[in-house]
C-alpha cells in the first residue's frame, strides 16, 4: 500500500532521514516510535509531500508520490493526516471544517456533504457539537473532529503525528478509543506516538526509529518485550 | 496674536474652496486607499512568494517607496515619471492619485504580508492534507483569517494616507490645505484658514476611524455561532 525506498531527507546541512525503506501493507496498522528529533515527524510529512523528499521514492498504490508527473493534490485527498496541534479552521464551525474539502474537491452537494459530516461525528461521539466553532471545544474534542474531518475524504491511509502529545491525560483516552476503533474497521494508519499502550494493543507492527534509520521493527510483542538492538533497548528502558 | 479678532468672515468669503477642497481630498484619498489596496495585496502576496523572481522585484518596490519622504515621490511622478513616459502631463489629479497609489501599496503590502504570515504554519499544512492547492488554501483558509487581523492596521492607513494626501498641495492640488494656503496668501491670516483645515482634517479622520470600527466588529475575530445565525455574513 505504502512502499518506502530508501528515503533521504534533509534540512540544508541537517541529515534528518537517511534511507528508510519500509512497506505498510493494506490495512495494517503501523506504529513510529522513537526518541525526540530522531525523524518520525519528517518521515510521516514525506508520505504526503508535506516535506519534499531530498533522495529516494515513496508509493502509495504503485504510483511514485515524489514524481513531477503526479498530481500530489490527488495523492493528499487519499491520505489523511491529523496533527499534533489539530489544525482545525478556526474560522469555520466544527460542521464547517468536516464538509469543507468534500464539497469543494469531491463536489459532493451541500446536503451530501452535512450527511456525512453528522454520520462521521456520530463515530467520534460529537454530534451535537456540529455547530460549535472549535475553540469551544477541549482538545479531546477538536482532535476527534479532527480525525473526522480527515476521514471526510474517505482517504485509504491515515497519517497520525502525535495525535494525543497536546492533550491533558484525561483527553488522551477519548481520542485514542477513536482511533482503535478505525484501526478494527481495517484503516490503514501509520502512527507516531508515544502510548507504549496503544502501540501494544492496536499495532500490527511496530517500527523503532532513531537517527534517521529504522533501527528494528517488528510485531509489538517482540519488539517491546524482547528488543534486540541496544538503542532499542536503551529507549525502552526509558520510557516503560 | 489677537484672538478676539478673528477674521472668520474671509473663511466663509472662501468657502468654495473649501468645499472644493473637501472634494478633492476624498476624492485622492479613496482612490489612493483602493488603488493602493489593490495594488498591495500583489505585492504583498509577492512578498509571501518562495519564488525569488517574484519576491525581490517587490521587496525592492515596497523597500524603495517606504524608504523615500512621499513628498519626493509626489514631484518625481508628476514633473518627471508622468510627463516622460506620457510626453505630457493630465494634471494634479491624475499625478497625486498615482502617487498615493504608489506609496500607500507599499505600506499596505507589508500589512498584507505580515497579516498572512501570522497565521499558523499548521492552518496550510492542514488544508493542503486534505488535497486543496496552495490557491485554494489561501483563499478558503488564510486569507479569512489573515484579513480580521489586517483590518486595524490598515484602517490605520486610511487614515494616514488622508493626511499624507496634504502634500499633493506642492503640486497646486486644490485640496484642504490648498484653500487654506489661497486664504493666507491673500489676507496674510494665518490662524483662522489653518485652523479651518485641520478641524476639516480632524472631522474626516474621526468618520474614518468610526468606519473602522464598524467593519472590525463586523469582522470580529471571535467566531460566535450565535452572531452568525443571526444572518452575519462570515468571510
Ligand atoms: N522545517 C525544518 N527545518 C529544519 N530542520 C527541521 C525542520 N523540521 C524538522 N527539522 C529537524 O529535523 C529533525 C527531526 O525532526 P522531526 O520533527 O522529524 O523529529 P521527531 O522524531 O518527530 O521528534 P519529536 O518526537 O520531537 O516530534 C530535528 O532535528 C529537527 O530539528
Ligand atoms: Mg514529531
Amino acid at each position: 500500500m505504502i512502499k518506502v525506498e530508501n528515503l533521504h531527507k534533509s534540512f540544508g546541512k541537517l541529515d534528518v532521514l537517511k534511507g528508510i525503506n519500509y512497506e505498510v501493507r493494506e490495512k495494517e496498522v503501523v506504529c513510529v516510535i522513537g526518541p525526540s528529533g530522531s525523524g518520525k515527524s519528517t518521515f510521516l510529512r514525506c508520505i504526503n509531500l508535506l516535506e519534499e523528499i531530498t533522495d529516494g521514492a515513496i508509493y502509495i498504490e504503485g504510483v511514485q508520490v515524489n514524481d513531477s508527473k503526479t498530481d500530489i493534490n490527488l495523492i493528499r485527498t487519499e491520505v489523511g493526516m491529523v496533527f499534533q496541534q489539530f489544525n482545525l479552521f478556526p474560522h469555520m464551525t466544527v460542521i464547517e471544517n468536516i464538509t469543507m474539502a468534500p464539497m469543494f474537491i469531491r463536489k459532493l452537494s451541500k446536503s451530501e456533504a452535512e450527511n456525512l459530516a453528522l454520520e462521521l461525528l456520530d463515530k467520534v461521539g460529537l454530534r451535537e457539537k456540529a455547530y460549535n466553532y472549535p475553540q469551544q471545544l477541549s482538545g479531546g474534542q477538536q482532535q476527534r473532529v479532527a480525525i473526522a474531518r480527515a476521514l471526510a475524504m474517505k482517504p485509504k491511509v491515515m497519517l497520525f503525528d502525535e495525535p494525543t502529545s497536546a492533550l491533558d491525560p484525561e483527553m488522551v483516552k477519548e481520542v485514542l478509543d477513536v482511533m482503535k476503533q478505525l484501526a478494527h474497521e481495517g484503516m490503514t494508519m501509520v502512527v507516531v506516538t508515544h502510548e507504549m499502550g496503544f502501540a501494544r494493543e492496536v499495532a500490527d507492527r511496530v517500527v523503532f526509529m532513531d537517527g534517521g534509520y529504522i533501527v528494528e521493527q517488528g510485531q509489538p510483542e517482540k519488539l517491546f518485550d524482547a528488543p534486540q538492538n541496544e538503542r532499542t533497548k536503551a529507549f525502552l528502558g526509558k520510557i516503560l | 496674536m489677537d484672538f478676539l479678532d478673528m477674521r472668520w468672515d474671509l473663511i466663509w468669503d472662501y468657502r468654495e474652496f473649501f468645499i472644493n477642497g473637501i472634494w478633492v481630498t476624498i476624492v485622492l484619498t479613496i482612490c489612493g486607499y483602493i488603488g493602493g489596496i489593490i495594488f498591495g495585496v500583489f505585492l504583498g502576496l509577492g512578498k509571501t512568494s518562495k519564488r525569488k523572481w517574484l519576491y525581490w522585484p517587490c521587496k525592492l518596490y515596497v523597500d524603495l517607496f517606504r524608504g523615500t519622504p512621499m513628498l519626493v515621490q509626489i514631484l518625481i511622478i508628476h514633473l518627471a515619471l508622468i510627463p516622460t513616459v506620457f510626453g505630457q502631463s493630465f494634471g494634479f489629479m491624475v499625478s497625486g492619485i498615482t502617487a498615493l497609489i504608489l506609496n500607500s501599496a507599499a505600506y499596505n503590502a507589508e500589512i498584507i504580508r505580515a497579516g498572512i504570515e501570522s497565521i499558523d504554519k499548521g492552518q496550510m499544512e492542514a488544508a493542503r492534507s486534505l488535497g486543496l492547492t496552495h490557491g485554494q488554501a489561501m483563499r478558503r483558509v488564510i486569507l479569512p483569517q489573515a484579513i480580521r487581523r489586517m483590518i486595524p492596521p490598515l484602517g490605520n492607513e486610511f487614515i494616514a494616507l488622508l493626511k499624507d494626501s496634504s502634500l499633493v498641495t506642492v503640486i497646486a492640488a486644490n485640496d484642504i490645505l490648498y484653500a487654506a494656503k489661497i486664504v493666507s496668501g491673500a489676507h496674510f491670516r494665518f490662524w483662522e484658514p489653518y485652523l479651518v483645515a485641520a478641524v476639516l482634517y480632524l472631522l474626516l479622520t474621526f468618520i474614518i476611524t468610526k468606519l473602522v470600527a464598524f467593519i472590525e466588529r463586523r469582522f470580529s475575530i471571535d467566531y460566535n455561532p450565535r452572531k452568525k445565525r443571526e444572518g452575519r455574513v462570515d468571510v
